[in-house]
């Protein structure tokens, strides 16, 4: 029964060659921008490496003091870290690190802009890199405040080419000299946790200063034993914040864990650690979807509609050769459901195409989008829901024309 | 076949309504060739319309090979109709975007066949009206004559008991005229019962009898 109205499909949509390309191209297009946005945020939000354990983890992103003057919101100090964030029930490993931002390396009197992170030895237990040559840093190397600094592979390459031996060799950040005990893969920057083109261990900083300070340049990392303990982990770090005496001059002092998510959504609608945007930023970004789906869907709809009249003697013949309403709305929601099926697949063709250009334009830093199977499955939903939402209008006014009138028409 | 007992039918549109069937009592026996005559606008293709189960009487009762139609639901209606009934119109109504094999499966759709009996099916009663060799035409590259011929093997595929033709040589030539005629006598011969609207006395004298039709009203 179904194959024989894919089969009817086929055969209309083959003869309306011109609606067919203009019904194609809105839905492949729209897939299109759908299938790479999704990727774009399947790759900020989903686990890939080295955040394996993305899934189990909680960051600890900002902080928001308030006086009676004013609030403010900015990066947490090493302070508040060191007396909140160790031995938290239900965690299993934390790293602090610190985001030194962009420092200048020199190579043949020419300069170079490199991202510098400071971290700790967990850092890299927690975060699974691809290590490519020597070794990540130890606790020993931080306990003992070694100068060894990882690079990525493009800073490898920019600084030594291929070919040589990097390992051993040492380079100048800010003035000092480190060695190079290791070279990573890149890694994209949407991945504000992992991304960074040197790391060095935290311990190294010229002086102790940043211990003493509430604000600074620092986040956390904390690695659950499941999610089931994020609530009490939470709890407990935002308790112990509260409890700590607040810096000269201001009231409150507030911090959260949060998932990566949550931290997004917090950049977005606004500052306040105490809230939780997670639910807003979901629901936004599905009302986005949504409307953005709405669309083609829309166009498709009006399409459909507006063949009504062209298609008024077939449907004046098939009911009365025996085409019952209902016969006619399943007929033309395969119709659509093939058609948007067929712009899905396009659509698809073009996102692998277009994802890979971005890939290879290094408009995104290390960008590095597939196309998963998962986002396919996302595209083919939405193909379908695509065909069956613009399909099920039209066909039901269609089923409903007066076959009387419709046979009116004139001849084919 | 077909009994109609005082039936009628009205149509109204915005200001005036216009009745187009006015107590029409008719009966059409099996194996009969009934021609419909009379002139433009009184309600022929109604009648039509009627006996075929596209449109239902606003008054009177109408029966179909027994069975009494009245509150019946669009799938059953529909059914009857497939089984029962096949038209064949003034104007072709041919499905464009087709082919002609496939226009003359339509009526097989809606039963459970395999898509090698349809095909079969649809291959003989093309045989029946000497199409065998324009299967795969697209009805835009057939004359007037070979659309309507296409059009008749599409009524006759499902073999239904009553075939109802609407002015079917209306838009042709006398010569392809009488081609069609010659094939609604020999389906007639085979045991089905014809209705068919014609304005042309010469067609109505081939059938067995004809019923004139004035402002909706029957006369003789
Ligand atoms: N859908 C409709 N809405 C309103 N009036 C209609 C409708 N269909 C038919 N009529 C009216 O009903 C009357 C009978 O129409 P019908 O089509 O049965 O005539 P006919 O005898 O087939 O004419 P013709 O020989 O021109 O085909 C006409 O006056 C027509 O205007
Ligand atoms: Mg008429």
């Amino acid at each position: 029964m179904i194959r024989k109205y894919v089969q009817l499909a086929l055969k209309v949509l083959a003869r309306r060659k011109f609606f067919t390309f203009i019904s194609l191209f809105g839905i492949s297009l729209t897939l299109l921008v759908l299938m790479v946005t999704t990727a774009l945020l399947d790759h900020v939000f989903a686990p890939h490496p080295p955040e394996v354990h993305a899934g189990r983890t909680l960051g600890i992103y900002g902080v928001s003091v308030q006086s009676e003057t004013g609030s403010g919101t900015g990066f947490l100090g090493y302070k508040v870290l060191d007396a909140c964030a160790r031995d938290l029930p239900g965690v299993e490993e934390t790293s602090f690190f610190r985001l030194h931002g962009y420092v200048s390396l020199y190579r043949n009197g020419e300069k170079l802009r490199s991202f510098l992170k400071g971290t700790d030895a967990s850092y890299w237990s927690i975060l699974d890199f691809d290590l490519l040559e020597g070794r990540t840093f130890d606790a020993t190397d931080f306990d003992q405040r070694r100068p060894v600094v990882v690079i990525n592979r493009t800073t490898r390459e920019k600084l030594f080419g291929r070919q040589s031996a990097v390992l051993g060799q040492s380079i100048e950040i800010d003035g000092r000299r480190f060695e190079i005990v290791g070279v990573v893969e890149d890694v994209p920057i949407v991945r504000i946790v992992a991304y960074s083109d040197l790391w060095v261990p935290y311990s190294t900083a010229r002086n102790d200063d940043y211990q003493q300070q509430y604000r600074g340049d620092f986040m956390a990392i904390l690695l659950a034993g499941s999610r089931a303990d994020f609530p009490r982990i939470r709890a407990e770090f935002e308790a112990r914040v509260a409890a700590m005496p607040p810096p000269d001059g201001f009231d409150v002092v507030r911090s959260g864990a949060d998932t990566f998510f949550e931290f997004m959504s917090r950049q977005i609608f606004g500052d306040r650690m105490e809230t939780s945007h997670a639910g807003r930023l979901r629901w936004l970004l599905t009302l986005l979807a949504f409307l953005f789906l709405l669309l083609p869907t829309l166009n498709l709809v009006n399409l459909n509609l507006s063949r009504i009249l062209e298609r008024a003697s077939e449907i004046g013949v098939r009911r009365a050769f025996g085409a019952s309403c209902g016969h006619l709305v399943v007929q033309f929601v395969i119709e659509n459901v093939v058609l948007t099926l067929l712009g899905g697949l396009i659509g698809f063709l073009l996102s692998v195409l277009v994802l890979g250009v971005i890939n290879r334009s290094g408009f995104i830093p290390y960008a590095d989008f597939g196309v998963n199977l998962r986002v396919f499955l996302w595209g083919m939903l939405f193909a379908v829901v695509f065909g069956v939402l613009s399909g099920v209008f039209p066909a039901w006014r269609m089923a409903r024309l007066d076959p009387v009138v419709s046979l009116k028409g004139s001849s084919t | 076949m077909i009994h109609l007992e005082n039936v009628s039918k009205s149509y109204r549109t915005e200001r005036i309504e216009t009745l187009a069937l006015d107590s029409i009592n008719l009966e059409v026996e099996t194996g009969e060739f009934v021609a419909i005559m009379g002139p433009s606008g009184c309600g022929k293709t109604t009648l039509l319309n009627l006996m075929g189960l596209l449109d239902t009487p606003d008054q009177g009762t109408l029966s179909l090979d027994g069975e009494a139609i009245g509150k019946q639901s669009d799938r059953s209606l529909s059914r009857l109709r497939n089984r029962k009934v096949g038209f064949i119109f003034q104007n072709f109504h041919l499905v464009g975007d087709l082919s002609v094999v496939d226009n003359v499966e339509i009526p097989l759709l809606y039963r459970t066949l395999s898509s090698r009996e349809r095909r079969e099916l649809a291959a003989e009663a093309l045989g029946r009206v000497g199409l065998s060799s324009r299967i795969s035409h697209l009805p835009a590259q057939l004359s007037g004559g070979q659309q309507q011929r296409v059009a008749v093997a599409r009524a006759i595929v499902g073999r239904p008991q009553v075939l109802l033709a609407d002015e079917p040589t209306g838009n042709l030539d006398s010569q392809m005229g009488d081609e069609i005629l010659d094939l609604l006598e020999e389906l007639n011969r085979d045991g089905g019962t014809v209705v068919m609207v014609t304005h042309d006395p010469r067609m109505a004298e081939r059938a067995h009898r004809t019923v004139r039709l004035f402002d909706g009203r029957q006369v003789q």
